[in-house]
């Protein structure tokens, strides 16, 4: 059965790099490079994945602290490391396609601002577990970090970009779904994209806490 | 309820009591702010009047605060553990009047420092101030957020090696939603001119942290 | 009638294993001697009795009035002594203890009392106390709230013979009072009240 779905995911995001490359057009308005701008069939789903992530951290984590389950704590670490090689992958994705487009890697937006500081945040709770000897210790201190940040999060995500003023992203970004306005083949495309790249994170987030509960039957666990 | 009151007083009374025999908060703050202070506005000179400078001048008073505060508020928590009083402390006080009386220590000595801090600053870059009221309030709001994030992170710090960086790493991504809105309504009190944002979402943020640390603090202090 | 039992704790430090499924009690009026060699566990296993520690497997109970405790209440509720408990150095004995006390909601003039018990000035700063006095000040503030039980973790270390005479008096009254006691000392030592020992492996 997991056989099967591993199967149907690579399919799926198969299909998704295809209808990216090949089927759906290139964005309107981006000059520099029309083909260039496929690239947020790929920056949008991992922007997206990220933040997923970081929710999920945060839900593991508040989990952790009810019931004291070793492996719920790792589920929060393997969905922290995810979301940071997610979102690294998204901001790289981002400045490429900035670079191309408006002569710039860095453009002080307040959503790529955004994405550094939870890339920080990421690196911030895993220096975390690094600093902490003692294992009770380190998965109670990291779990509080995770969910200090959970609850921060919408002042980070919402609040600071709005302070922060004029974006080049445009009005809504995550949730493309309310942009009515857009090509049915590029929403398609966005949205099985994300699709795809949730159920990526959550198969290989599946991976890493089969590892870590290997790994902590055989006392070889930090 | 008086009760819980009074253990939170007893830490505050307490810590202040230890602090007035020593001084050493009140001289490491304080120094590192007015050291740092004026290497800041010597770098920067008297730019008040310029275009941009109270972009950039509301930018760095907070800066200045945000790092008096790392150097400082850590040792909430950290000479507790350092003096091996911290011990004692878990038997004997409940963790949320515990963590309630650490943060109104904290904050008196954020507000003290805001106190002398600024007006100096101000009197050194020459910034004129359009309204004074939202300036004070905008430092009180900004100094309670400060002060409950850091005393937050100060306990998990505490319990982990590395610590002045430690502090600083933690601190920062959690506390930028705070700075942002705090150099903004600082700029509007400076200059005048609008910011995009009010003060509600401020103070939002302040009552999320203390709630979430309220909430976090006992699983954070205690195993 | 309070107790305290432990069963089965498990408890590591990265790879070492300091405790590997030790069980124990002692009821009202008992006292359980816990030793062993340097590194066995004792303080460990004291610090999981006191909730200081989690246990990585086991259950710890105390149990007072018939009613079990949960761990804040237990930690609140045990009379701690450890070699390495520490006092606020710039204040005073008496400032300490009053401290504690108002934390605890216990009269404040229990500290002072205490402090006389003990044979303890009270207008000496905690920083200026030789090592003897200040396990003296470590009896007078495990005993603050009249605790029922009792963990101490090498009682009679750094007291002279007069010392332990009073801490083996103070303690002797606390299990008539119906105290149990859980006390941890690299050699076996003279205990009052009834005692059973165990030794811990290393």
């Amino acid at each position: 059965m997991k056989t099967l779905l591993a199967w149907i995911l690579w399919l799926w995001i198969a299909l998704v790099i295809v209808g990216a490359l090949w089927w759906a057009p290139p964005l309107p308005g981006f000059q520099a490079g029309p083909d260039s701008s496929r690239i947020v069939y790929f920056h949008v789903p991992m922007a997206w994945t990220s933040f997923v992530a970081f929710l999920a951290a945060g839900v593991f984590s508040a989990l952790y602290l009810k019931r004291r389950e070793p492996r719920r704590d790792a589920a929060a670490t393997a969905a922290v490391q995810l979301g940071l090689a997610f979102g690294l992958l998204a901001l790289v994705s981002g400045m490429i396609w900035a670079k191309i487009e408006w002569g710039e890697f860095w453009n002080f937006d307040p959503r790529q601002t955004t994405i550094v500081l939870a890339l920080l945040f990421y690196t911030a709770y895993l220096v975390l577990r690094l600093a902490v000897a003692d294992h009770e210790t380190r998965r109670r201190l990291a779990a509080g970090y995770a969910v200090f940040g959970l609850v921060v999060a919408p002042f980070l995500f919402f609040v600071a970009p709005r302070v922060l003023g004029a974006s080049l992203h445009p009005e809504p970004v995550i949730n493309a779904e309310r942009e009515l306005k857009m090509d049915p083949a590029v929403l398609w495309v966005l949205l099985s994209g994300s699709a795809a790249f949730t159920a990526l994170f959550f198969w290989m987030h599946s991976l890493q806490c089969r590892l870590a509960a290997i790994a902590r039957r055989n006392g070889l666990e930090a | 309820m008086s009760s819980w009151l009074a253990e939170a007083a007893a830490v505050f009374a307490k810590d202040w009591r230890a602090e007035l025999r020593t001084r050493f908060a009140l001289n490491t703050l304080g120094l590192f702010a007015v050291t740092t202070l004026v290497v800041v506005s010597l770098a920067l000179g008297p730019i008040g009047g310029s275009p941009n400078g109270p972009s950039v001048l509301s930018a760095v008073l907070w800066l200045i605060l945000l790092f008096a505060a790392t150097a400082g508020l850590p040792r909430l928590f950290v000479a507790e553990e350092e003096t091996h009083t911290a011990t004692a402390l878990r038997l004997a006080a409940t963790p949320s009047a515990l963590f309630t009386g650490k943060l109104a220590y904290g904050l008196v000595l954020l507000l003290a420092l805001e106190a002398i801090t600024t007006p100096l600053y101000l009197a050194m870059v020459q910034l004129p101030v359009a309204s004074p009221g939202l300036l004070v309030t905008v430092l009180a709001a900004g100094a309670v957020g400060l002060a409950a994030a850091s005393t937050l992170v100060a306990v998990m710090v505490a319990q982990a090696r590395a610590r002045g960086t430690l502090f600083a790493v933690l601190l920062f991504p959690v506390l930028v939603p705070l700075l942002v809105m705090a150099v903004a309504l600082t700029r509007q009190a400076v200059s005048g001119e609008p910011a995009n944002v009010g003060l509600l979402p401020l103070v939002l943020y302040d009552a999320s942290v203390i709630v979430a640390g309220l909430m976090l603090f006992p699983a954070m202090w205690n195993p | 009638m309070p107790a305290i039992e432990f069963h089965d704790l498990h408890r590591r430090f990265g790879r070492v294993r300091v405790l590997s499924g030790v069980s124990g009690g002692a009821g009202a009026g008992e006292v359980l001697l816990v030793t062993g060699a340097n590194g066995s566990g004792k303080s460990t296993l004291l610090r999981c009795l006191a909730g200081l520690l989690a246990p990585d497997k086991g259950e710890v109970r105390m149990t007072v009035g018939g009613r079990v405790l949960e761990p804040a209440e237990r930690r609140r509720a045990v009379g701690y002594l450890a070699p390495d408990l520490a006092f606020y150095e710039p204040l005073t004995t008496a400032e300490n203890l009053a401290f504690f006390a108002r934390l605890r909601g216990v009269d404040p003039g229990r500290g002072a009392a205490l402090l006389d018990w003990v044979g303890l000035p009270h207008d000496r700063a905690a920083g200026a106390l030789s090592s003897g006095m200040v396990q003296r000040l470590r009896w007078a503030w495990a005993l603050l709230h009249w605790p029922d039980v009792l963990l101490l973790d090498e009682p009679l270390a750094n007291l002279d013979p007069p010392g332990r005479k009073l801490v083996s008096q103070l303690l002797a009254e606390q299990l008539e009072r119906g105290a149990a006691a859980v006390v941890a000392n690299p050699a076996p030592i003279d205990l009052p009240g009834s005692v059973r020992r165990v030794e811990l492996a290393g």
